[in-house]
């Protein structure tokens, strides 16, 4: 598959350094894409100040899907949680630099609806307890 | 029928003179269309555009003739015994929710049986399940062998070799042999009194021909059925176009089908009611076009065809449809293109079986001798990747799990590359696609 796909993504496919699992993970988040078995779970460390700071993930699944869940760890780590939500499909399509039709796509966003949700979960949790410690 | 000639109908492959790089290998999801019929739809707009049925105008009368004279042709070609029992949908899953909503939600009750396979397509198989859990009725299901990729029969102490013989004992190669009178007891345990629709396909959409070589089982499920009281609807949405098929043979209440994947425009379909059940018919939309007259707290239906017709057809698909199926009347030969495909099929799993990693998911011998759809799986490369490897190559094929999770579930697969074959393919197509799949795997 080496003409499919440009070298940077095949490099994060077969030599990503964000392979793994966070100890004591701040967050966690798990989907798969049923149309085809694309999976990714992905757990991380948040700073006390919203910053992502480290973040490791398991994908199973095309060489899109993996691809592009390497390419977001190594984009998002150092980002603070806001800009983490802030990010599009846009923000994917730039990152894996290739032209993507709709299913194809699909398979390129996985790993930004499962890192949002997490960190969303992560937000909403910390300020139910902020909330709880204030009454 | 001379099958390189024929690709020069097809004005998306271009001409001799300035060939289009296209491998077409998806005509299961939709096939590609002949001149002819897209001559017709460009008539019909430039000289022929005007309602149908409601309209006094010449225009419009003139329109609703060629409409029905279409619904007419259709009746032939599948052997309809009336024009009356087809009702044009927009497709296949338009036309079995259509069977779900008149018929089985105003005839069924909780309690009742319906029995489908483990290989339908979700179209034959989500409204049933809806059905079953807002009425109670139950859906029951004829399993696939997950190895030999035909119904029934997972006792592997039943086993029939190809000579007639039955040995019931020994082990055989689980990929040639067919089990025809265990699947008929298998499916007689499956019909209960409790039974009123049986719902199947007639050939699968991922693995092609799950009954037997000449459709015996099938004939005999129909019967069965029948002889319990209960109703049979066919989904021939992957025969049409490819092989004879006569309602009258294969005796259903309902039969699917899908126009553009039988040379049509998109947005088409056909729902065969026999006429028999055409009293226990309620309406499935209501509007105009279906109703006979309005009043302020009730009102009456059309006769069928039209009380399952609401609204504005889609006229211009059907003028089309109609020159879809003058080409297959006047073109095909179906026996010709039974040994084309033959030849071709032969050609592509003989070459995906020299390719290291690859795994056929389908009755082998039974393809070889003419199925029209492969289905494959490559070891280390995901199917979404093969399938876009290809494309990039000029070659059109489909992966993922083919609207089938249930049966994909079953065969322990969560994604495969389908190859899927028409008239209009040649033994240059799948040599260029085995081409390309080598250098895949070569890692290219």
């Amino acid at each position: 598959m080496n003409s499919l796909y440009q070298e940077h993504l095949l490099d994060h496919y077969r030599n990503s350094p964000y392979r793994g699992t966070v100890a004591d993970a701040d967050f966690v988040g798990d989907d798969h894409n049923p149309s085809c078995g694309d999976r990714v779970s992905l757990s991380g460390i948040i700073t006390s100040d919203g910053i992502v700071a480290t973040v490791r993930f398991i994908a199973h699944g095309c060489v899109l899907s993996q691809a592009a869940v390497s390419l977001l760890i190594e984009l998002v780590q150092g980002k603070s949680v806001h800009e983490v939500l802030s990010y599009t499909s846009e923000t994917m399509v730039s990152l894996v630099g290739i032209r993507l039709g709709p299913t194809r796509l699909k398979c390129a966003l996985l790993c930004l609806q499962v890192l949002q949700d997490g960190v969303r979960g992560h937000l909403q949790h910390n300020q139910h307890q902020n909330k709880v410690v204030k009454d | 029928m001379n099958f390189k000639r024929l690709c020069a109908d097809f004005p998306i492959f271009g001409t001799k003179s300035v060939p289009k790089e296209l491998v077409y290998l998806d005509s299961a999801a939709t096939s590609q269309k002949p001149q002819a019929v897209i001559d017709a739809l460009t008539a019909f707009y430039t000289h022929d555009n005007a309602t149908v049925h409601r309209v006094v105008h010449d225009l419009g009368e003139q329109v609703t003739t060629k409409y029905e004279a279409v619904r007419q042709k259709v009746a032939q070609f599948i052997g309809a015994a009336h024009a009356d029992e087809i009702v044009f949908t927009s497709g296949t899953t338009a036309g079995i929710n259509m069977a779900a909503e008149s018929w089985a939600r105003a005839n069924l009750q909780k309690g009742d049986e319906i029995l489908i396979t483990q290989a339908e397509h979700h179209a034959n198989f989500l409204p049933w399940q809806r059905l079953a859990q807002q009425t109670g009725v139950t859906v029951r299901t004829i399993t696939i062998h997950p190895e030999r990729f035909v119904l029934g029969c997972t006792n592997p102490e039943h086993q029939q070799y190809d000579d007639g013989s039955y040995n019931y004992t020994e082990q055989a190669d689980a990929t040639e042999v067919v089990c025809a009178q265990a699947q008929c007891d298998y499916f007689d345990s499956l019909i209960t009194p409790n039974t009123k629709l049986v719902a199947v396909s007639m050939y699968s959409n991922v693995l092609g021909n799950i009954w037997d070589e000449d459709y015996t089982l099938l004939k005999q499920l129909i019967e069965r059925a029948h002889a319990q009281g209960a109703k049979v609807l066919l989904d021939v949405a992957q025969v049409i176009g490819h092989q004879p098929f006569n309602v009258q043979e294969f005796p259903a209440d309902f039969v699917v089908f899908s126009a553009h994947k039988a040379l049509g425009p998109t947005g088409l379909g056909v729902l065969y009611i026999n006429r028999a059940v055409h009293n226990e018919l309620v309406p499935y939309h209501v509007g105009g076009g279906m109703v006979y007259s309005v009043g302020a707290t009730q009102s009456s239906w059309q006769k069928m065809p039209h009380m399952l017709e609401a609204g504005t057809p889609s006229i211009a698909a059907v003028i089309g449809f109609g020159a879809a199926l003058d080409y297959m009347n006047e073109t095909f030969d179906f026996e010709l293109m039974a040994k084309h495909r033959a030849s071709l099929c032969s050609a592509l799993i003989g070459g995906l079986q020299q390719i290291d990693g690859v795994t056929i998911l389908g009755n082998i011998k039974r393809l070889m001798r003419g199925g029209h759809i492969v289905q494959f799986s490559v070891a280390h490369h995901h199917a979404h990747d093969v399938a876009s490897y290809l494309s990039m190559h000029g070659i059109a094929v489909r992966a993922g799990h083919h609207c089938a999770q249930p049966l994909m579930e079953v065969l322990g697969v969560e994604a495969s590359v389908r190859v899927s074959i028409h008239a209009y393919n040649n033994v240059e197509d799948i040599e260029r696609l085995l081409e390309v799949l080598r250098a895949a795997v070569r890692n290219e």
